[in-house]
């Protein structure tokens, strides 16, 4: 009876004790993995604000591109900027997810950085122009697409680039694509890129009003630009559009 | 021959989460061991540049098995991390001959670091 009752005794210390053990194996096991956990969770944190600075620097670079382009067009100023700032704009309008995709903007600033292959006498050239300076000029997109080439982090951005020009009904270049063929953050752009050229001051005449600017693009529905975004930059107000020139330095 | 990093602790979840961690980033081949008397098989066999050993465990504790280890003169340049329940077992296992300590519970990240650094 007494040996018995020692043995279950010890048998029983011996149980708590390895009961003892493996609690403290499993206390250590989950503050090791709440470790992990905090790692993960400032790793992610590190990693969004690092995503967030890579971000910003690409919007740095497309930015200095955009203006050294720029700098060289005494007239345009601000086009680059403005023109994205309108498409962006009319994308919102239009419900479409192109203004959340940070290339397309890319896109809108760095369109005519082909330019920069077109010689001053053909760019500058005051009078009407050859068949064949219109066929020099013609090319700046693909030569934008070939400076862009290597860039991946552009991505789509190159598409707006090589098909600014395109036109809704395919008598546009250099591809000559029609209605949806063309990207369509390249046929927002068509939009944008006319309204600031209709409402800046140019060497050979004053800038237009924005109601002779909507009149004139609603005349090229379906011709020159897609219907649907007509319509989408129909919908916005005069105000957005005049914010946009405001904070690009054009008197409204 | 890939160098190797050998990982000593009796506790399999911590030798699974070191493992794991290190996996595909460390360029090691990555040897286990469960006791003191187990690593110093491994590590005579194979070598290893660098070892993670664990204090507190049953045969063979981490610190003697450290002591055994810094005797086999093939193993000179061995880097050895301590793996510590505290900052109390630190004196002894520096006499012992340890490069570096990580606290348990460790972090995975000051593992990674390490392992850059060492490796």
């Amino acid at each position: 009876m007494t040996t018995s009752g020692d043995t279950l005794e010890a048998r029983l210390a011996q149980l708590e004790s390895e009961l003892e053990r493996a609690r403290k194996e499993s206390d250590a096991q989950a503050q090791q993995l709440e470790r992990y956990a905090t790692d993960l969770r400032e790793t992610f944190k590190a990693e969004r604000a690092q995503r967030a600075r890579l971000q910003e620097s690409y919007m740095s670079t497309v930015r200095a591109l955009s203006n050294a382009v720029e700098a060289r067009d005494s007239y345009t100023g601000k086009h680059a900027e403005r023109v994205a700032a309108y498409g962006l704009v009319i994308a919102k309008a239009m419900g479409s997810r192109l203004a959340d995709d940070p290339t397309t903007e890319f896109g809108f600033l760095l369109h005519d950085v082909g330019k920069v292959a077109v010689p001053d006498a053909v760019l500058y050239k005051p009078g009407p122009l050859t068949d064949e300076e219109r066929e020099i000029i013609a090319r700046h997109p693909v030569i934008g697409v070939q400076i862009l080439r290597g860039i991946e982090f552009l991505g789509e951005a190159k598409n707006v680039v090589r098909h600014h020009h395109e036109r809704w009904d395919g008598t546009g270049y250099p591809d000559g694509l029609e209605g949806d063929e063309i990207p369509l953050a390249a046929r927002v752009f068509a939009v944008a890129d006319t309204l600031d050229a209709l409402t800046t001051d140019r060497p050979y005449r004053p800038a237009a009003t924005l109601t002779y600017a909507r009149d004139v693009i609603t005349a090229a529905s379906g011709t020159q630009f897609d219907p649907k975004v007509v319509a989408a930059f129909g919908d916005v107000p005069d105000a957005e559009f005049d914010r946009v020139r405001l904070e690009t330095g054009v008197r409204a | 021959m890939t160098p190797a990093v050998l990982i000593v602790d009796d506790d399999r979840f911590v030798r699974k989460l070191i493992t794991t961690t290190l996996e595909d980033v460390s360029g090691f081949r990555l040897l286990e061991a469960e006791d003191g008397e187990a690593a110093i098989a491994v590590a005579v066999e194979h070598r290893p540049k660098l070892v993670f050993l664990d204090v507190d465990m049953p045969r063979l504790d981490g610190i003697t098995a450290l002591r055994r280890l810094r005797e086999h003169e093939e193993l000179a340049g061995m880097r050895v991390v301590m793996l510590t329940a505290g900052a109390d077992y630190e004196r002894d296992a520096r006499a012992a001959g340890a490069d570096e300590f990580l606290t348990k519970p460790f972090s995975p990240l000051d593992l990674l670091r390490l392992i850059e650094e060492l490796g």
